[in-house]
């Protein structure tokens, strides 16, 4: 019971870190119907990138935090560029840049240590890391307390993000970055150039997979070069989860759906880790979880077409079957 | 107003399917003329309108709007003057968004798309008016999304879209080819009416014969890359369809076909 209940905890600590990543992914994925797997180097470039600006720059860790998305938002123009000017597809644009971020991410952990052996480079306290999570009068408190005390501290982030985001796409420029996903010709026909709004919403995707990142290496206080994979996966499957759970329901913003989606993953990938101890095959169970999930939404999809009349009609879910 | 000077166009270049459609083509549109296109499939009806929205390029020749050189112009810099429905209804409005959103997008045309929003309420009523003006009872659909309107209702909308800031040519591509009978004489109608209302000078690519003859000022006959007939005016008046229908055919008979 103990253990079910601080896995539930981590579980939700997590699922609040990666529903940024998924709504970065969302941004992409759904709205522009770009499958971005830069997304797997993006996350730990952000992780590295604000361990840097906190470790050996000296800024503060909420000010890292930007600082992170900045080049989050870099290396998604980068993944823009090659598929927009240079007419490579989505899917390998997102491969090159994905896979040039490991060497970069590598080389970025080198700045960190003296001997660049490790990857896990810092702790808490032997380092001296204060994260957003950990201000001085938390180690007072009781485990349980700080821990509520870091759930509400990310929940304030999310919704922040959330509601940023919300508000940027109801402005002129967010509508005709939803039009660009959906339609890009007629982006063209409004006299403005499609590809620079998809270069725009990758750089946005990625610096919010970035923001994520470095959350996430402060949360934990520690980076690690591994933390990018599977990102694309966890982010993805957060994303269908939400826009399927609440396709119907008009009231819930996609956004929101999305943010949901990513704690319900996040908890179930936690309660994972329960039942396969030894961590062998978890990526393995992830994997399953994903296409249980994907055949699960085909279902439920079909069903309500057969006993409801209409497929539903959703932003986030046009392009998940 | 538009002209296309001394186009030459030649497809698949270095192969052995090369086929050159156009060799010295001109065309010239005046200022306010409704110009209706008609020609069997492969005569090059639409690459004239791919040549002028600048999604395909000449190998020679000039594309002219208002004597400005669009020639070497990217196609979405060109659509800042030029408004184009296209034969296929999803083509023109963007599916998921609903009708006042759609509005809301193509009204802001030729003004930044700035971090201001993009609904108001205040252009409610306006929006509402709009709409009722295609007849199509939409007025009572404004937030739903356009992809589950019928393709007449999203081709009218469309057309209203399409023209709905000043632009200064709008480019029919088959517009009521993808509609049944009597919804593409309905989309025609208000086609023939928001011209007309604003002067806007039109070319119309269409395969029916009767909208040709019955709409327009002037009507151009496309074979082989060369405009085989070129009537306005009068002339245009005292054609009948069945004029078209037997030029159609003895070109028909001398292709084999």
């Amino acid at each position: 019971m103990q253990l079910f209940f601080s896995t539930s905890i981590d579980g939700l600590q997590m699922g609040l870190c990666f529903a940024i990543l998924a709504l970065g992914v969302y941004l992409s994925y759904s709205i522009l119907d770009f499958p971005d797997l830069s997304v797997d180097g993006s996350f730990p470039l952000g992780g590295v990138c604000c361990t840097i600006l906190m470790l050996r720059v000296g800024l503060p860790p909420l000010l890292a935090i930007p600082g992170a998305m900045v080049v989050g938002i870099l290396a998604g123009m980068v993944t823009g560029l090659l598929h927009v000017r240079c007419r490579i597809s989505p899917l390998l644009s997102g491969i090159i840049v994905m896979t040039g971020l490991l060497s970069v991410n590598l080389a970025l952990t080198r700045l960190l240590t003296k001997t660049g052996q490790t990857t896990t480079i810092f702790s808490y306290r032997s380092e001296g890391l204060r994260g957003i999570f950990h201000p001085a009068f938390l180690d007072d408190l009781s485990p349980t307390a700080r821990d509520a005390v870091t759930i509400g501290i990310l929940f304030l982030f999310v919704l922040a993000i959330k509601l940023l985001l919300d508000l940027f796409l109801r402005t002129r420029l967010g509508y005709l970055l939803r039009a660009t996903g959906d339609n890009a010709s007629l982006v063209v026909s409004l006299g403005r150039d499609a590809g620079s709004y998809k270069i725009l919403g990758l750089a946005l995707g990625n610096g919010l997979c970035a923001v994520s990142g470095g959350l996430y290496a402060q949360l934990f206080m520690s980076y690690d070069n591994n933390s990018g994979s599977g990102k694309v996966v966890l982010a993805l499957a957060s994303v269908i989860i939400g826009t399927a759970v609440f396709s119907r329901m008009r009231l819930v913003k996609p956004t929101t759906a999305v943010v949901i989606g990513a704690l319900i993953y996040s908890l179930c990938l936690n309660y994972l880790v329960l039942i396969d101890r030894d961590g062998i095959y978890l990526k393995l169970l992830n994997a399953v979880l994903f296409a249980a999930i994907l055949i699960g939404h085909e279902r439920l999809s079909a069903w309500r077409e057969k006993h409801l009349g209409h497929t539903a009609h959703r932003e986030g879910e046009k392009k998940d079957a | 107003m538009l002209d296309l000077l001394h186009i030459d166009k030649t497809f698949h270049h270095g192969t052995a399917n090369e086929t050159t459609l156009f060799s010295d083509f001109s065309l010239t549109i005046a200022r306010g003329e409704f110009v209706a296109v008609v020609g069997s499939n492969g005569s090059g009806k639409t690459t004239v309108l791919n040549l002028i929205s600048g999604s395909l390029l000449p190998d020679h020749g000039q594309v002219l709007l208002d004597g400005e050189d669009m020639t070497n112009r990217p196609p979405y810099r060109r659509a800042r003057r030029i408004g184009r429905v296209y034969q296929d209804p999803a083509l023109g409005t963007v599916p998921h968004m609903t009708i006042r959103e759609n509005l809301a997008l193509a009204e802001n045309k030729g003004k930044p798309y700035g971090l201001s929003l993009c609904l108001s309420r205040k252009k409610n009523a306006y929006y509402r008016e709009l709409v009722a003006e295609l007849g199509l009872g939409l007025e009572e659909k404004m937030d739903i999304p356009v992809s589950l309107l019928s393709g007449g209702q999203r081709q009218a909308l469309s057309l209203l879209m399409s023209t709905l800031t000043p632009v200064d040519l709008l480019l029919l591509d088959e517009h009521t080819a993808a509609l049944d009978p009597k919804t593409a004489d309905r989309v025609m109608a208000l086609t023939e009416r928001i011209v007309r209302e604003k002067g806007i000078t039109t070319l119309m690519v269409t395969h029916n014969l009767r909208y040709a003859v019955e709409y327009g000022d002037r009507i151009c006959m496309f074979h082989a890359g060369k405009i085989l007939l070129d009537r306005g005016g009068e002339e245009k008046k005292a054609t009948r369809v069945d004029d078209l229908l037997s030029l159609f055919q003895s070109i028909s008979i001398e292709c084999g076909n």
